[in-house]
């Protein structure tokens, strides 16, 4: 029987498949596409989010038992650890009665500079679905969408530190689930404030490494603790005021005039269950620093 | 290709991404999770030779793109490129040898994950290089190896049995075992 004389050329179907695939790639890059395939994403994740649930509520309690019958030794060793981390809350409950008080004194601060508190944001908590879907990106998938008002570029807060800390942003965001980009990720930049006048950007450079700052001019003191905040700047992609980042160690920079900053997030990026969305978009940012 | 087996290949690329995005990503190796969309192209690959690869390879990657915060299209074209390169340097090779899955997938799965890294940064993602691409290497093709045969099965039952590229026995070797 004769064979279909496509099937005979495989060397012409492979080309036709890269040039789709470079197409494909070129147009989503370029943006002619990125409303096509955000909305194909957006189908698929709504589409596969109830069979990933029902897999997962199946699936989950079964790899947790497993992992604690063979982790039996560091699942006492992360009991007791939660235990000292107990009495810490506990001792910090007391300290955060003081840091209310310096908080309202910062509040009447931010009023007198017309800038938005993040406590007089509206926020949207949620678990965490699912982390790192790609091994080459730096992302976690969270439990609310567009229907809950999650929209693309809002800021998401973790936990950490006293404070919490910013995580990422959003984005891509779906019918009930959304992705959010980390700040760990190589993509991921963000400007931050961190003393008077004193402004940088911090960028990821991918899961588990701290976080970086270029171009510090030299012997610039850094305050110790989470002295790095968004610097909510005309244009901003995130509001003013959100704990992102505090020193780990400085280094010379590519001249004698500057250092390289590495930073720790000041969100606890290994723990990240439970996280906030910040309702707010860039818009609030040109309306907020361009105020008086 | 008929409709039964059109909706037999997609049954199985439909576990194949169940799979991986359920239980594969609560699995973790040193901060790095198995990629087993990898294992299709390579599986239709050996079993179909490199057309049915590229195809295999092309599809999966675009349903495995809508999954992934990487360049949509990406996983479609290493996935076609593995696909052929699979079918063809396994083409002069005894397909029901018992090592072949195996051993094409830790090769396979090496070379995807590094082509994608590397494409991926030629494409405007610098910070795909960042990653421990090494690590990443080790975990996928290990993981894929060790899945090689179950997942070549898999396969061979879906893809339907001709051999389109003129190579006898080329589809039934290792698909017809069952």
């Amino acid at each position: 029987m004769a064979k279909p004389r496509r099937l005979r050329r495989p060397r012409t179907t492979l080309l036709i498949l890269v040039l789709i695939s470079i197409t494909i790639i070129t147009l989503d890059a370029r943006g002619d596409l990125g409303s096509f395939t955000s909305g194909l994403k957006s189908v698929a994740s709504d589409a596969f989010s109830p069979i990933q649930s029902a897999v997962n509520a199946v699936v989950r309690p079964i790899g947790s038992f497993l992992a604690g019958s063979v982790h039996y030794g560091s699942v006492r060793q992360q009991n007791q650890k939660l235990q000292t981390e107990i009495g810490s809350l506990r001792q910090q409950m007391v300290e955060q009665a003081n840091a209310a008080k310096a908080l309202k004194q910062l509040q009447a601060l931010s009023a007198l500079n017309n800038l938005p508190s993040v406590q007089n944001l509206h926020q949207v908590k949620t678990e965490v679905i699912d982390f790192n879907t790609s091994n080459f990106a730096s992302t976690i998938d969270i439990g609310v969408g567009r229907n809950q008002g999650v929209t693309l570029g809002m800021p998401v807060m973790g936990s950490g530190g006293a404070t919490g800390g910013l995580i990422g942003k959003v984005v891509e965001a779906y019918k009930n689930t959304s992705t959010v980009r980390l700040l760990t990720d190589g993509q991921s930049t963000v400007g931050v404030a961190y003393g008077p006048n004193l402004y940088a950007v911090l960028q990821g450079q991918g899961a588990g490494k701290p976080l970086i700052a270029q171009y510090i001019p030299a012997n610039t003191p850094i305050p110790p603790g989470p002295a790095f905040v968004t610097s909510g700047l005309q244009d901003a992609e995130f509001p003013p005021g959100l704990p992102v980042a505090q020193k780990l160690s400085v280094k010379n920079g590519n001249s004698a005039n500057d250092e390289t900053v590495t930073l720790e997030p000041v969100a606890d990026f290994a723990h990240l269950s439970y996280v906030s969305v910040l309702i707010w978009g860039p818009d609030a940012a040109g309306t907020s620093a361009g105020g008086p | 290709m008929t409709a039964r087996d059109a909706a037999k290949v997609i049954l199985v690329v439909l576990l194949f991404v169940t799979v991986q995005q359920t239980l594969m990503l609560d699995i973790h190796f040193v901060g790095i999770h198995p990629d087993i969309m990898v294992m299709l192209p390579i599986a239709a690959g050996i079993i179909g030779g490199p057309s049915r690869g590229a195809i295999m390879g092309f599809g999966a990657g675009l349903v495995a793109d809508l999954f992934l915060p990487t360049p949509f299209g990406l996983s479609a074209l290493i996935g076609c490129l593995v696909g052929f390169g699979v079918g063809l340097s396994t083409v002069a090779l005894d397909r029901a040898a018992w090592w072949l899955p195996p051993l094409a997938a830790l090769g396979a799965s090496a070379v995807y994950e590094v082509a994608y890294a590397a494409v991926g940064s030629i494409l405007g993602q610098p910070q795909m290089l960042h990653v421990d691409v090494v690590g990443i290497v080790l975990v996928v093709s290990i993981t894929n190896a060790i899945i090689a045969v179950p997942a070549v099965r898999l396969v061979g039952w879906a893809l339907p049995k001709v051999s389109a590229e003129g190579m006898p026995g080329s589809v039934g070797a290792i698909g017809s075992v069952r």
